[in-house]
């Protein structure tokens, strides 16, 4: 059963202006359908207006769809009865860190959704350590958030989501307020839950180069899924990518750039170190 | 500007005081405070200073800490006493032109004044000794016999602990849209009140804005993680009574019975002799 089940989902609101007239109608998502399996790592691709984190509010509950069906573990997010259990399963990180740290000590910020779940004091606290020590941040349980670098905060989110034990969490652009040291620790952290936790992930992002790593990735635009493959197929598409407002990565793109002059180099490379080694291979055949 | 605000005035150290649960401290210093105002006795004040002294020495808080928070009210203090001390009627002691000493005067300003100085001392001693966190996470266990007349007690303390989180990023904001205001030519230091109370719209309604915004940001933050209201809500750390607290509450009865006793027949027994 998948984890995650998007069947057709539309998601249109009203625009309205600024005397509250009805102005027009956005379909900021339009006819989704994705599966996600247990224990994959999915990225989900798009420029700014493209309707991502419209669509990942949809895994949380916290938005319904217009038209179509959520379905989340076997939950549908249209039952409210099981509102609690999809949000406790489908565990949400936003893009602000301050905006989303509740409590004036770490501690408490992280025993935060499991209070709120009424589980027991002292699994509390087990699952507060726990669920710190998975992000690296147990040294920092009695700090206040305020005094933490940006990527510290959001590892601190990361630990408050996962210590509900969800069986997936979805990251909307958690990386857009932070700099790059603190993105490669929580793309890390991501990456590491993933493959030792087993916790399935969905990293919304409008960065390439976090993709790289995914199984799948799904580009979006103007609330469609535009292109869906792996990291490799994505990338072999260049010009696509590039007509989505999207920037490639430096690698790629050079090697886009050598096949476009004519140099037989392969499609699909995504590091620095694939380059490289391609490279090499090219010049040594010629030899 | 606003740099270095402290919420509160946490004194951090390691003491008995600091170590009683909060609500202890809280119910300790309203009883307290009540009692410096039912008996107007001497004795009953010496009592007073006692039990405070005591306080003072079990929280580890050097003494001219604990004076120098009596600076705001320094004031407050000196009027209270002047007016008392010269415009008492009474058995006169010493005139002069339109002001007049009475005994009645000394001793009720003195009585003001020691009220005064207790009060403030004592409830300081609580700021100081109790994190701002441990207060509101009191505050709701004090209140919730309220809940029977509706009194929403939860979201109550909830909405004073995020405000707490929030003042420091709040003023981290207003220091940034100041800034950026002052490299558009805005000028906040000079003119009158008025002209700088003027000059501060553009930094109030832009911190306005992104208030509200934070704020729908955090709800939609709590309700992704759960949050229901206080129905059903568990805690890391619930408040426990330990031994000390038993014994602070035993020592805060004999306390109060001892003013109570002395309030109400020593002062008979023994007539203040003036």
């Amino acid at each position: 059963m998948p984890i995650v089940d998007l069947k057709n989902v539309t998601f249109e609101y009203i625009r309205r202006d600024n005397e509250g007239n009805v102005d027009g109608i956005t379909t900021a998502v339009d006819g989704v359908s994705l599966k996600v399996s247990p224990g994959e790592f999915i990225a989900v691709l798009g420029a700014n207006g493209s309707g991502k984190s419209t669509l990942a509010k949809h895994i949380n509950a916290l938005l319904f769809p217009t038209e179509g069906a959520v379905f989340v573990d076997g939950m549908n997010t249209a039952d409210e009865d099981k509102l609690l259990d999809i949000r406790s399963t489908a565990g949400m990180i936003f893009q602000n860190p301050d905006d989303q740290i509740i409590g004036q000590i770490v501690e408490e910020d992280v025993a935060f959704g499991p209070e709120n779940l009424g589980v027991p004091s002292e699994e509390i606290r087990k699952r507060v350590y726990d669920s710190l020590d998975a992000v690296g941040m147990s040294e920092y349980g009695l700090r206040s958030p305020d005094r933490l670098s940006g990527g510290q905060k959001q590892r601190v989110s990361i630990a408050s989501v996962i210590a509900m034990k969800p069986k997936c969490i979805i990251m909307d652009e958690p990386t857009a307020m932070i700099d790059p040291e603190g993105r490669r620790e929580i793309l890390e952290t991501a990456h590491r839950l993933n493959k030792e936790e087993k916790i399935t992930v969905i990293l919304i992002t409008h960065y390439m180069e976090e993709v790289v790593d995914a199984d799948r990735v799904f580009v979006m635009d103007k609330g469609k899924v535009a292109m869906s493959g792996t990291p490799a197929e994505i990338f072999s598409r260049v010009s696509e990518l590039q007509e989505l407002r999207l920037t490639v990565p430096q690698a790629t793109e050079l090697a886009h750039r050598l096949k476009m002059a004519g140099v037989p180099i392969r499609d699909g490379i995504l590091t620095g170190d694939e380059l490289v080694s391609a490279i090499m291979k090219l010049w040594s055949a010629a030899r | 500007m606003l740099r270095d605000i402290t919420i509160g005035q946490y004194y951090q150290t390691d003491s008995v005081m600091h170590r009683l649960d909060p609500r202890t401290k809280i119910v300790l210093t309203f009883v307290y405070i009540l009692s410096l105002f039912v008996f107007e006795n001497p004795a009953v004040y010496a009592v007073a200073a006692l039990f405070l002294i005591i306080e003072i020495i079990l929280s580890a808080i050097p003494l001219l800490y604990m004076v120098r928070g009596l600076k705001p009210v320094v004031f407050l203090l000196a009027f209270t006493v002047v007016v008392n001390l010269f415009f008492t009627g009474g058995q006169e002691l010493v005139s002069f032109w339109i002001f007049r000493i009475t005994i009645e005067g000394i001793k009720r300003s003195a009585y003001l004044m020691g009220r005064l100085i207790f009060l403030v001392l004592a409830s300081n001693l609580m700021t100081l000794t109790t994190a701002p966190v441990s207060l509101t996470n009191a505050l709701e266990y004090l209140m919730k016999p309220l809940k029977i007349f509706r009194v929403p007690v939860h979201e109550v303390a909830m909405m004073m602990s995020i405000a707490l989180r929030f003042i420091p990023i709040l003023v981290d904001e207003t220091n940034k849209i100041m800034k950026a205001q002052i490299a558009r030519g805005a000028d906040f230091e000079s003119g009158n009140i008025i002209k700088k109370t003027k000059s501060l719209i553009p930094v109030i309604i832009p911190l306005f804005v992104s208030a509200f915004r934070r704020a729908n940001n955090l709800a939609q933050a709590m309700e992704a993680r759960c949050y229901n209201g206080g129905e059903g809500r568990t805690r890391l750390n619930p408040l426990k009574y330990r031994r000390a607290d038993i014994v602070a509450y035993v020592l805060l009865v004999i306390y109060a019975v001892l003013i109570v006793f002395m309030g109400c027949f020593l002062f008979r027994v023994i007539p203040i002799a003036v």
